[in-house]
């Protein structure tokens, strides 16, 4: 607001009034709001994270929705990554969903509306393991651009099937799910007639079981169907199926239904899908889950579900119901079905027989038709969306989608630093946090098979240890040598079977390079890099045998994946501080410290405070900042219990406190935390629904929301030497906050400066030039890079709205080098600055040189920062090193740079040669046309000088291929411009080129003189003869100073 | 006496702040051009002239826009002394240069007529007397943005075409809660490759400029990163302009 008073003209007593009341009025306001709270999204302001996919695999998608009338428009609901919009026609994806739960069920166009309305339920519906929650039902009236949340489906947590009656579009049934580890009467079929407003549930059975597919006969909508599943999962058992599932249906507008008996199999079932013909409504698909061979599979009816008939139970139809549960019919022919499944598979019979589709990533979820063109599919799997043009035998994969789904990260100390992490169903990897051009599929390398969970890198050796479910492999990986070594801990005579997590621990020592840990229910130890292996632990979980039935899993088609196992150790975490303390977290909520390198264990969950009995530990995080200290993070999700728990103890566990508050989001469970090494109040909390973090050690919790989704965040690391948070989401890739450092520095203090500028470590100019070869990158995803330049941090108390504020970098001298555009938020405010001064000022010409877009580098060294914001200034230094990689030594680096702005003066001392010239020239042509008596004197000198001219710059053609022969300037800005962007030293080349230049210049400059002695002489006299006034011409200063 | 109303508005708000939560959009809009110069200086614009640096990263050009109610516009960059015009319109055709052959193109005729039913009525301000515009305008809540509370608009605009197909055309405006005025603006690109991609623009260095202020610094940022920056030296109001200015100049 200050600004104002100085850039009004307004009468100044009157302001001073005004000014008089403001200020009385303001400051007692202010000495009650000293305390400035320690959180809300401005305490993150300008901080933004980066996004570096890896896209290449994509990640699982739940749902497919098809514009029903623009072909250019459809949507994909990921299992985790939110919703995307594509408006190319399934050629590329942007996000729509950003702000909300990234956990998606089904998405749903109004027939109507289609442009405008989109209705998303949330929660996927696809129900393994380590799927995500929802958060209820949403609905936005703008294409997507905002969002309401629909009251009454908080606690839905999975929304499988919207059905919306095409004559009226107020009247809309949602199938609700429900939850997955509990019961809840938050299930079943609900109905609205006043698009959303008030709802009934017109359809439940029990705490159970949940509605799978609501479809609708769009002829008659009165005539419904449902799928009712009783289904349940705990930590270690899936069971589907029982005596309320079945298929249902409605003749009067959801007020009754009746389960279709018709032929149809009794008794327990388990998952149902069904489908209706889109060319003839009389004809329904449905896909029953029987756990018997005669009736499990295909069935139909061609007569509206009144009778129905088995056609076929071939693996492709009966394999997982409760991964693979969608039939998809063409919208032309009833004959064509494609139903979800490992591979996926199409009949063209009518459901007799069925091929599988072309190869692709298995796990197909769900299949949707071009609407017009049915050589067209698409198809949604673990591994993002395909497309195909030949009626789904050739698959092509988007690759815009970064819907990965990381289990765990990790990073190295290289430089830039790597990322490894491993990937639901779509292994391990590892790739750049930035590469030229942006981390492009092509930078990530696969470092294992199956599903990826723990990948790390050994702390000295060019080796990564990686992981495939429930520790099935191990791989100790030679990247120089490329050699791959299996070295999980295997079962030993006299011992019991080793029970390992689905997600089995890995840790590397940070004191002994070569010592490597795993869990089973006992803690392995290595120092051979996994060839030899000493169990240093009796078993630390509760060896509960009621949780090891894994055999038994899956209910009506059973499902031993290994995914369920349970009662092992699911965390290991060796103090940073001391190789003799491990903390060790179990999947059936145990927390065991040892101090002595595994002699002694000592099992502190008694100790814990508030946390249920049983809960899931799923991070511990030895510190920094004190031997006994350590966090540890329960996730009670997988019994339903949704609640955020995190602690600290500070005495080996004896003692532990809450560190989570309420500013947390109600169901956002955590898995993981992450503490900062230096500054121990400052902590980053991974949650189902995005990164809180908070500055005052837990008392106050802030969502971080800058380009961050509300995606489940499954582990973070803080990379030691850039402080950047790196985190491994459950749905949109890895997730990188660029160096978190000015959170380190937020206190009361700095909240309630004006202007404050935070401090920061010497910048390296990071010496780089390559190409990128961004061939593909119009429908790739391609990662953000990490800035490379200076970051000037500051937090501002009041968001600059009104009067001037700039911001220039001088050199200690106070000498202008640049301006920047500043940041004017409220908070903290990030402004880059690349490290160069202005480009040349170049002689005008014809056509537009390079040189002029090439601006000199600073030399190393300090250089002051100047924010001015209105009458006050404020300022700050930061300082510049040269990089060590650098080509160049010292003293060429000092050549470079003198020579560099030798040549930055050359070229504008040839600008304002021809400026002159040019001025000169203007007066001629005026005399010439005006003056008969002057027009030999005037004409010989404008030749003279038009001569001149010719030679100095290109005069004729274009920018392309009509372009002229470079002249002087075209000459020597190429040669300025390639020394000035040049990181290694002066070469011969230059030198010899510079000399020639150089010579070409002073002859010019002689030419010039010899004009203006002879030809420019009698032209003034003639001027001074008549009266007439010399050209006046701007001093050089003024023409340079002169944007 | 602009600057007046902007600190008696202050200290009510402060002073009432907490009473005032009702809003409509009308009466924010209201309040917005009453504390920016008031209604009638809005309305007496029939042109201005910026002068100006447009940064691109670490580039920056000088340039001069010329904008006209009439939705003639000109704008002129200083390219190492050439001028290159990216975009004019002289009420009838839509142009711009070619970057290679430096020679005038008329732009393709969806664009100019996306250009003819929205941004031409949008000088000086699409919010000004907008249901004659044929927009539309919707109050959408509060919301933090900047780091302040702001009242949160929605402004839908006459529809576009993309690719031969209408599309709803419509932008987000966030009026900080304090003073009124807009801070930032949000929309998702309606046309072309960058289609979908999330658009902001933020607004800030609010100034007189003649009777009214207007933003001095305009930074619009693509999908988070910041992208184009705006910083205006001078802003002459109707400004004499010779019709010449805005036509197309016949090729060489």
């Amino acid at each position: 607001m200050s600004g104002i008073f100085f850039n009004s003209k307004s009468n100044q007593k009157m302001k001073r009034l005004i000014y008089l009341a403001i200020v009385c009025f303001i400051v007692p306001w202010n000495s009650f709001s000293q305390e400035i709270s320690l959180k809300g999204k401005e305490l993150f302001g300008d901080i933004k994270a980066r996004h570096i996919g890896p896209a290449l695999m994509s990640g699982r998608i739940n749902d497919i929705e098809m514009h029903p009338t623009n072909t250019r428009v459809m949507y994909i609901g990921a299992a985790g990554g939110g919703v995307w919009k594509s408006s190319d026609g399934g050629a590329t994806f942007t996000p729509i969903f950003d702000d909300y739960v990234q956990s998606i069920g089904v998405v749903k166009l109004d027939p109507k509306n289609p442009d405008e309305v989109i209705w998303v339920g949330t929660g996927e519906t696809w129900t393994r393991n380590s799927v995500s929650i929802g958060n209820g039902l949403f609905k936005s009236t703008d294409g997507g651009s905002s969002w309401t949340e629909i009251p009454g489906f908080e606690n839905s947590e999975r929304i499988a099937s919207i059905a919306i009656n095409s004559n009226n579009t107020n009247e809309v049934y949602v199938g609700v799910l429900g939850a997955l580890w509990s019961d809840s009467e938050d299930r079943g079929v609900y109905k609205t007639t006043d698009g959303g407003k008030n709802w009934k549930k017109v359809f439940y059975l029990n705490p159970s079981t949940g509605a799978g597919d609501v479809i609708m006969d769009p002829e008659n909508p009165n005539v419904l169907y449902a799928s009712m599943w009783q289904f349940r999962r705990t930590g270690w058992s899936f069971n589907s199926g029982g005596e309320s599932s079945g298929l249902y249906k409605s003749t009067d507008g959801g007020a009754t239904w009746n389960k279709i008996k018709n032929g149809l199999p009794e008794g327990k079932l388990g998952r149902i899908a069904v489908a209706m013909a889109p060319s003839d409504h009389q004809i329904l698909y449905a896909v029953i889950e029987t756990g018997e061979k005669d009736t499990n599979g295909l069935w139909k009816s061609e007569d509206g579900g009144n009778s129905w008939k088995h056609l076929n139970n071939d693996f492709g139809l009966t394999v997982r119901p409760f991964y693979f549960s969608r039939i998809t019919i063409d919208p032309k022919n009833p004959d064509i079905i494609v139903k979800a499944g490992l591979s996926g598979s199409i009949s063209r019979d009518g459901g007799k027989t069925f091929k599988g589709l072309g190869n692709m990533h298995s796990d197909i979820h769900d299949i949707a038709f071009h609407i017009n063109n049915s050589d067209a599919l698409f198809c949604a799997t673990d591994g993002g969306l395909y497309r195909s043009w030949n009626g789904g035998t050739t698959m092509e994969i988007v690759e815009n989608l970064p819907l990965s789904q990381f289990y765990q990260i990790s990073v190295d100390n290289e430089e830039p630093y790597n990322v490894y992490g491993g990937l639901q169903d779509n292994g391990s990897w590892w790739g750049p946090s930035s590469a030229p051009g942006g981390v492009q599929a092509r930078d990530w390398n696969s470092v294992g098979a199956g599903d990826g969970f723990r990948v790390l890198k050994h702390p000295t050796k060019n080796i990564i240890y990686s992981e495939m479910q429930g520790a099935e492999n191990v791989w100790r990986y030679d990247v120089d040598r490329r050699r791959t070594k299996t070295v999980q801990p295997l079962e030993e005579a006299g011992k019991p079977k080793l029970r390992f997590n689905w997600n089995a621990p890995m840790a590397v020592s940070n004191h002994q390079p070569d010592r490597f840990y795993m869990g089973s229910q006992f803690v392995h130890r290595s120092d051979d890099m996994g060839d030899t292996w000493t169990i240093i632990s009796p078993d630390l979980t509760t060896n509960d045998p009621a949780k090891q039935n894994q055999a038994d899993s899956g209910g009506l088609s059973m499902d031993n994946s290994g995914a369920e196992n349970h009662t092992t150790i699911f965390t290991i975490a060796e103090s940073p501080l001391d190789e003799n303390i491990l903390w060790v977290g179990t999947d059936d909520g145990n927390v065991q410290v040892t101090t002595d390198g595994g002699k002694t264990w000592n099992n502190v969950t008694s100790n814990l405070v508030g946390v249920p009995a049983n809960t899931w530990v799923y991070h511990i995080e030895a510190s920094v900042h004190g031997k006994g200290t350590a966090y540890a993070v329960f996730d009670g999700h997988t019994s339903g219990d949704f609640n955020t728990y995190a602690l600290k103890t500070t005495d080996y566990g004896k003692t532990w406190t809450n560190i989570i508050s309420e500013d947390i989001k109600a169901n956002a469970f955590a898995r993981n935390i992450q503490e900062d090494y230096e500054n121990e109040n400052l902590l980053f909390l991974g949650t189902e629904f995005g990164l809180y973090v908070t500055v005052d050690g837990g008392k106050n919790w802030s969502k971080f929301t800058n380009n961050m989704p509300s995606v489940a965040v499954h582990f973070i690391d803080l990379q030691k030497q850039t402080n950047d948070l790196v985190m491994g989401t459950h749905g949109r890739g890895v997730i990188i906050i660029d160096d978190i450092s000015p959170l380190r520095q937020l206190n009361q203090e700095v909240l309630n400066e004006d202007v404050h500028f935070f401090s920061t470590e010497p910048y390296t100019m990071v010496e780089q030039s390559g190409f990128s070869g961004s061939f593909g990158s119009e429908t790739q995803f391609v990662g953000a890079n990490k800035p490379t330049s200076a970051r000037i941090i500051y937090y501002l108390k009041k968001r600059h709205t009104f009067g001037k504020m700039e911001m220039e970098i001088q050199d200690m001298d106070g000498n202008k080098i640049t301006s920047l555009s500043p940041g004017k938020s409220k908070g903290i405010n990030v402004v880059d600055w690349n490290f160069t001064s202005k480009a040349p000022k170049l002689a005008e010409a014809k056509t537009i040189s390079f040189a002029g877009f090439t601006p000199v580098r600073v030399p190393a060294g300090k250089y002051k920062v100047v924010l001015t914001k209105g009458r006050n200034t404020y300022e700050t230094t930061l300082e510049l090193q040269y990089d060590d990689s650098s080509l160049a030594t010292l003293e060429e680096r000092k050549e470079q740079e003198r020579m560099t702005r030798e040549m930055f003066n050359m070229v504008e001392d040839l600008a304002y040669m021809v400026y002159e010239l040019g001025e000169n020239q203007k007066a001629a042509q005026n005399v010439m046309e005006n003056h008969p008596k002057g027009k030999k004197v005037a004409q010989n000198f404008y030749d003279a000088l038009e001569t001149l001219r010719k030679d100095l710059v290109v005069t004729t053609g274009d920018n392309y291929v009509a372009s002229a022969e470079p002249e002087l300037r075209e000459r020597m800005g190429e040669l300025y411009a390639n020394i000035a962007s040049s990181y290694d030293r002066v070469s011969g080349a230059q030198k010899q080129n510079y000399q020639l230049i150089s010579e070409e210049f002073t002859a010019a400059k002689k030419r010039y003189q010899e004009i203006v002695d002879k030809e420019g002489k009698k032209f003034h006299k003639f001027l001074e003869k008549n009266e007439m006034q010399k050209p006046k011409l701007q001093s050089k200063e003024d023409y340079l100073e002169k944007e | 006496m602009k600057t007046l109303r902007l600190f008696t508005t202050t200290i009510l708000l402060l002073v009432f702040g907490a009473f005032a939560n009702a809003q409509t959009a009308d009466e924010i809009l209201a309040n917005y051009f009453e504390n920016t110069g008031g209604i009638e200086n809005w309305k007496s614009i029939e042109g201005m002239k910026m002068t100006g640096d447009a940064g691109f990263g670490p580039q920056s050009f000088p340039f001069v826009q010329i904008m006209m109610t009439d939705g003639r516009m000109r704008t002129e960059v200083d390219l190492q002394g050439q001028k290159f015009i990216p975009q004019a319109y002289d009420g009838e055709k839509m142009w711009g240069m070619n970057f290679q052959t430096m020679a005038a193109e008329e732009v393709d005729s969806e664009t100019a007529t996306n250009y003819k039913n929205n941004e031409a009525n949008d000088f000086p301000d699409p919010f000004l007397n907008y249901k004659e515009k044929g927009y539309q305008v919707e109050y959408m809540g509060e919301e933090t943005v900047e780091g302040v509370e702001t009242y949160k608009l929605k402004l839908t605009k006459n529809k576009l075409i993309s690719d031969g197909v209408e599309e709803d055309n419509f932008a987000v405006y966030y009026f900080d809660k304090e003073n009124f005025v807009p801070i930032l603006s949000e929309n998702t690109m309606p046309v072309g490759p960058q289609k979908g991609m999330k658009v902001q623009t933020v607004y800030s260095d609010y100034q007189e400029a003649g009777d009214i202020f207007y933003p001095y610094s305009i930074t619009t940022k693509f999908n988070g990163q910041a992208g184009q920056s705006i910083k205006i030296e001078s802003i002459e109001i109707n400004p004499s302009v010779e019709e010449v200015n805005f036509s197309m100049p016949t090729k060489e």
